[in-house]
């Protein structure tokens, strides 16, 4: 209800519009735009000083505010075994010049009330426009006279040297520094990472070099923006920067053609850009015990800030996942599945080489779903057209964002920057706008189909692999399972400490001590084990029988028989709904150490070779690690709990059907059955046939079976194939990372 | 100030104009401490003084408009005056759930909806809430002010509050929780130590609260909880940016006029005892590198003292140049990294004064050149050009400050809510400007001494 009075104010202002005359408010709908805004671009001024200076002034009077930045237009450099070294340009660029100390540089900073950022490719600074005469000072010294002093680089390593080490522990840290390095590679300007060994080859030779190389007036941008007229900023550019013509470095060309400069090397071009390749790709970084696994889904791409798509393929991110609520990422892994607080991409264009990246923190049970979701919406934009409705929204967002941005003044000036260093045309942002209105749903598809890959996406996990390592594996495309690297993305190797005096014949004799003796085990005959086994979707029931040397084990489906083993003793019958026949060789070799009550028992006998690898830890706990080899070259390791003997995972490495697999078999809730230790939880993972976990129902002892249960007739079908999943696990070393 | 949002922006833009063109990664600073989020400039006054006009609807809604005609938008938002304090101990985390669950719709707005009429009208919104407060806001075209103002009333009116919106919620606000605080290096920093800092008042928990408690609460008691809170009688309008005053005004008596009373909200009472002597403890994280922890209680957000403890504050780490940042990281080169800082609660809270040590530094070497440079604040007054470099610093922040409507909005609901004046938008600036060294050095002595604080040694796990 309008008060009278308020319409009289209304009526006093002008103002009657007419949604406000109706007396009732209907609440039922939202309220009727009135006409749009018209977003005014603001102005700016640009020249360049005879040394090659451009000069970009952005004047805006409403605050007493200036800012200025000093920005270089330099390529990525490879840093060839020295990473960080042009992160430590920034680092040290404010640490020293011919006339002032570090100290000095940072007292005046503050005194001024300023800020002031020196980065890699210049210098950022603000403050208040009374206070600019000196801060401008300040940034041309820093810029034109550093020393780069050698202490403060020492410092500045030592630093870099702790946040390296911190980022251990820092997840998102390593799916950001790891996720680029595995998106663009190890040889390429965005793929290196700082690691202390590179941070440790850092020298102050390079620093320089690069300093006096790049930091040049005909590389300059000198942009001013805020309470100040174009005449005073020229003034300060001209005064400041109009006579400055630093001694250039000595260049010379190698072998190969290349440019070397003096100091830094041979400049190693990006030539053309990274592009996705071959096939999906898992990477992963192990945290066990994480809080949430970090995911990051992405791929380098061609695409640069001219090309025309580049709009098109902005709106296609915004409904992916690009900075919106209603992106389809954050609406179906956090608002429909509650996965995630948030789920994002982000399509970063660069004129060097850009990449599209979906990132999300989930919980660890998700892990693998949560990216088979970004996969299915990456897919789904491919091949489905976006709605009318998604299209506008998109739209909307991006010229609201658009309109929003114009509000701070320093907008217009790195428009004006980003047209020069790109080499945009001249209206591209005065047509921004109207651009962005004619984008359709086709172009949308079209650049989905250009720009995103997810048959090609690189995977990363920052989390605790060991949950969910069977997921992880199906989404890997490349045959190599998950690609495991360390926090610093070297391949991970696992870290083993050799083990004094002990062997693993003890280790095996500690285990079956452990688990009862072999006074308890020997006398267990006519043994049965009961088992449910859970296998994806599936629920299976399994039984095994234990006999002196006979075993027979029956794998069923709804009471159908899917697998059995007849071990009689001499021979191994394999059967299944579509093969039976005698397994030989290492087929053999398997089914008779599973035969065994306790298969260790019968490792001495079967075992051509054994060796105790070395202690490490799995799961928190110490354990050592065996390694097994029958006579046929079935090859496996296992892990033994250094403190309690049990048998904690066995680890098998094989190639079957084309690609590598990593099988862990975990054995878990070790119980006693007649003074015998059994595991009555397996869980597979990683095998060609999905995640299984048997858990043990019941275990009877003492009642025989007839000698006819264990009886094996051999049809006769000569030439049998050995039915592929019985395949002996060959031990195929994986290729190179 | 312990903040949570509604969901976080990812796309945080570095100070600099131009769009990275070299792709290099910063190395991460330690900045991704959610303590960060904290360092927020004080709301203070400028030269140019913010305009505003302020009335209260019958119904209690206190309403601040503010006109500025440079960009065509809008702000439109809401403060609710409840924060993680107005809990009821069993129910810890309630309020900022609330952030979550109130954009779930309204009797007008369907499910999922109230994102998508924001964002189809071009603009943005989020959310967040901190011990004292809840606040809600839209950043909107200027033709689109009356849909916020449709937006937020219906919010305020009668919005959905249901189990499956519940349900939902919970699931995210888990991942929240693991996402800031559980898999993030320190991320626990501030809840370990405001759970050491009070024994009675409720900032003694954290924000975002405690799952089992959420787990643990019916559809009745999220009911009963924005029956009373969220209410005009406990909360602040706030219109600011490209409007006509006379008839945003309107607007607001329109669409929220009709809206209910609720029964008075009264603010809790506890009055926490002095701390009684240093309360000291280890912290066992996931974390390479070991960081001290000093919180101190002082008095209420507003008071004289408190802005004297913000001085010391910037003493300490305020630029390159302040006495941690040097003594610590400089000379010493003990620390990677220094912070000093008040959570700015209305009622007495602490500052929190901490480093994160080099690698292989001893956690008690810091601590011991932390110490030396707290007495000194004690021991000696401050010298005149240290608090000149002060005082310039606050009056820059102060008008950067107030650049964006958004800023100035939160900032008016702020000064109105938590201050009790909403006019310290342009004059609390003078409360700093008139501390002088003296003041400094009593409110050292008064607060930052031992028996009034909590101890913290972060340690990595494997680290005894």
């Amino acid at each position: 209800m309008i008060r009278t009075r308020n319409l009289r104010s209304l009526a006093c202002a002008g103002l009657l519009a007419p949604v406000l005359m109706n007396a009732q408010l209907d609440r039922s709908r939202p309220p009727v735009a009135g006409p749009a805004p018209v977003v005014h671009l603001g102005e700016h001024t640009s020249t360049t000083l005879s040394n090659g200076v451009h000069v970009i002034v952005v004047e805006d009077h409403k605050l007493p505010l200036v800012s200025v930045q000093l920005r270089f237009d330099i390529p990525p450099v490879h840093q060839s075994g020295m990473a960080g070294y042009v992160d430590m340009v920034g680092e040290l660029l404010a640490t020293g010049t011919a006339t002032r100390t570090k100290a000095q540089i940072d007292g005046m900073v503050d005194s001024l009330g300023a800020n002031f950022f020196a980065t890699s490719d210049g210098v950022y600074a603000g403050a208040l426009k009374k206070n600019l005469a000196p801060l401008m000072d300040l940034l041309t010294d820093v810029v034109q006279n550093p020393l780069f002093p050698t202490d403060e680089l020492e410092k500045a390593r030592t630093r870099d040297l702790s946040a390296v080490q911190q980022r251990a522990e820092d997840p998102e840290g390593i799916a950001e520094a790891v996720g680029r390095s595995v998106t663009f590679g190890p040889s390429h300007p965005y793929g290196e990472m700082h690691t202390e060994r590179t941070i440790k080859a850092i020298t102050r030779t390079a620093v320089e070099a690069y300093h006096r190389y790049y930091f040049r007036p005909e590389n300059a941008y000198l942009v001013f923006v805020g309470d100040i007229t174009a005449k005073e900023a020229n003034d300060y550019a001209k005064k400041l920067f109009g006579k400055w013509k630093p001694a250039k470095s000595l260049v010379t060309t190698d072998e190969f053609g290349r440019t070397v400069v003096e100091g830094i090397g041979a400049l190693v071009p990006l030539e053309k850009p990274t592009t996705p390749s071959g096939v999906r790709r898992v990477y992963g970084v192990d945290r066990p015990g994480a809080a949430q696994s970090v995911i990051r889904v992405s791929f380098p791409l061609n695409l640069i800030p001219k090309d025309i798509r580049a709009q098109q393929a902005t709106v296609m991110n915004t409904i992916l996942g690009g900075g919106i609520f209603n992106a389809r990422l954050m609406q179906n892994l956090r608002e429909k599945n509650g996965f995630t607080y948030g789920a994002y991409s982000s399509l970063e264009i660069d004129r060097f080489n850009s990449s599209l990246t979906a990132t999300a923190s989930v919980r660890t049970e998700v892990t693998d779903s949560a990216i088979t979701e970004i996969l299915l919406e990456i897919e789904r934009l491919r091949n489905e057209p976006v709605t009318q409705a998604e299209l506008d929204l998109a739209k909307s967002h991006m010229s609201g964002s658009f309109g929003r941005s114009m509000e701070d003044p320093k907008t217009v000036a790195r428009f004006a920057l980003n047209t020069e260093l790109n080499g945009l045309s001249a209206d591209h942002y005065k047509t921004y706008l109207s651009r962005l209105e004619g984008v359709t749903i086709e172009q949308v598809q079209d650049a989905a189909n250009a720009f995103l890959h997810p048959d090609q996406a690189v995977i990363l996990v920052v989390g605790d692999l060991e949950q969910r390592r069977q997921g992880l594996m199906e989404l890997s495309m490349d045959g190599k399972g998950i690609i495991q690297l360390n926090d610093d993305g070297s391949p991970w190797e696992e870290k083993l400490t050799p083990v004094q005096g002990k062997v693993a014949e003890q280790v095996l004799e500690t285990h079956i001590h452990a688990i009862g003796g072999r006074e308890a085990i020997a006398p267990i005959r006519d043994l049965h084990i009961e088992r449910q086994v859970v296998r994806g979707a599936d629920t299976l029931s399994e039984n095994e029988w234990f006999s002196a040397i006979e075993y027979r084990s029956i794998l069923k489906r709804d009471g159908a028989v899917i697998e059995e083993y007849i071990h009689d003793g001499e021979r191994v019958l394999y059967t299944d709904p579509e093969v039976t026949g005698e397994l030989n060789d290492a087929g053999y070799e398997a089914i008779q150490l599973r035969g065994r009550v306790v298969p260790a028992m019968g490792y001495a006998k079967a075992m051509e070779w054994m060796e105790l690898l070395g202690s490490t830890t799995l799961m928190g706990e110490t354990v050592y690690k065996l390694r097994l080899r029958t006579a046929y070259g079935l090859t496996f390791a296992e892990y033994y709990n250094a403190e309690s003997g049990l048998l904690v995972r066995r680890v098998d490495d094989f190639y079957y059907n084309g690609r590598q697999w990593h099988m862990t078999t975990d054995y878990n809730d070790w119980k006693g059955v007649n003074g015998v230790q059994f595991p009555h939880t397996i869980v597979e993972q990683g095998a060609p046939w999905g995640k299984s976990v048997r858990t043990i129902i019941d275990v009877e002892v003492g009642k025989p079976k007839p000698v006819t249960f264990f009886e094996v007739n051999i049809p006769e079908m000569p030439d049998l194939p050995v039915p592929p999943e019985m395949l002996p696990p060959l031990d195929i070393i994986p290729e190179d990372q | 100030m312990e903040v949570a949002a509604l969901f976080a922006h990812p796309n945080i833009q570095p100070p600099t104009f131009a769009t990275p063109g070299s792709g290099a990664t910063p190395m991460r600073i330690l900045l991704s401490l959610s303590i960060a989020a904290m360092l927020v400039a004080p709301a203070v006054a400028q030269k140019r003084a913010i305009n505003y006009t302020e009335f209260d609807l019958p119904n209690g809604l206190h309403v601040i408009i503010h006109e500025d005609h440079a960009t065509p938008i809008v702000a439109v938002s809401v403060m609710y005056h409840v924060g993680s304090k107005n809990e009821d101990p069993s129910r810890r985390g309630f309020a900022h759930f609330f952030e979550h669950l109130l954009f779930e719709g309204s009797a007008n707005i369907k499910r999922g909806e109230f994102s998508k009429i924001v964002e189809n009208a071009g603009g943005v919104l989020n959310a967040n809430t901190s011990g004292d407060r809840t606040y809600y806001y839209e950043v909107l075209p200027s033709n689109r002010l009356e849909l916020g103002l449709w937006l937020e009333s219906e919010r305020m009116l009668h919005a959905k509050v249901d189990q499956v919106g519940v349900d939902t919620q919970r699931e995210v606000v888990k991942e929240e929780r693991r996402q800031r605080y559980e898999n993030q290096p320190y991320g626990t920093l501030t809840m370990e130590v405001l759970r050491r800092a009070f024994k009675e008042h409720p900032y003694q928990w954290p924000t975002i609260g405690y799952m089992e408690d959420l787990n643990a609460a019916t559809e009745a008691d999220y009911q009963a909880f924005y029956k009373k809170f969220y209410v005009p009688n406990n909360a602040t309008l706030v219109l600011a940016g490209d409007l006509d005053p006379v008839q945003a005004r309107t607007m607001a008596e329109r669409y929220f006029g009709d809206i209910p009373r609720g029964a008075p909200v009264t603010q809790p009472t506890i009055v926490e005892a002095p701390l009684g002597g240093e309360v000291r403890d280890v912290i066992h994280d996931r974390i390479q590198l070991p960081a001290v922890v000093m919180g101190y209680r002082i008095p209420a957000n507003g008071t004289p003292d408190f802005y004297a403890v913000e001085l010391l504050n910037r003493v300490l780490s305020g630029g390159n140049s302040a006495r941690m940042n040097t003594a610590l990281k400089d000379e010493q080169q003990l620390a990677i990294y220094t912070g000093a800082f008040n959570f700015p609660f209305e009622q007495p809270g602490i500052a929190m004064l901490f480093a994160i040590a080099n690698a292989g530094v001893e956690v008690n070497a810091l601590e011991t050149a932390m110490q030396r440079e707290v007495d000194r604040l004690s021991t000696t007054p401050i010298s005149a050009t240290e608090l000149a470099k002060l005082k310039v610093q606050v009056e820059t922040e102060a008008i950067a400050d107030n650049g964006r409507v958004a800023g100035i909005a939160g900032n008016l609901a702020t000064a109105h809510v938590l201050l009790g004046n909403t006019e310290l938008i342009n004059t609390e600036l003078d409360r700093y400007l008139s501390l002088t060294a003296e003041d400094l050095q009593r409110a050292a002595r008064t607060y930052f001494v031992k028996d009034n604080r909590v101890v913290l040694h972060y340690l990595p796990k494997n680290q005894p």
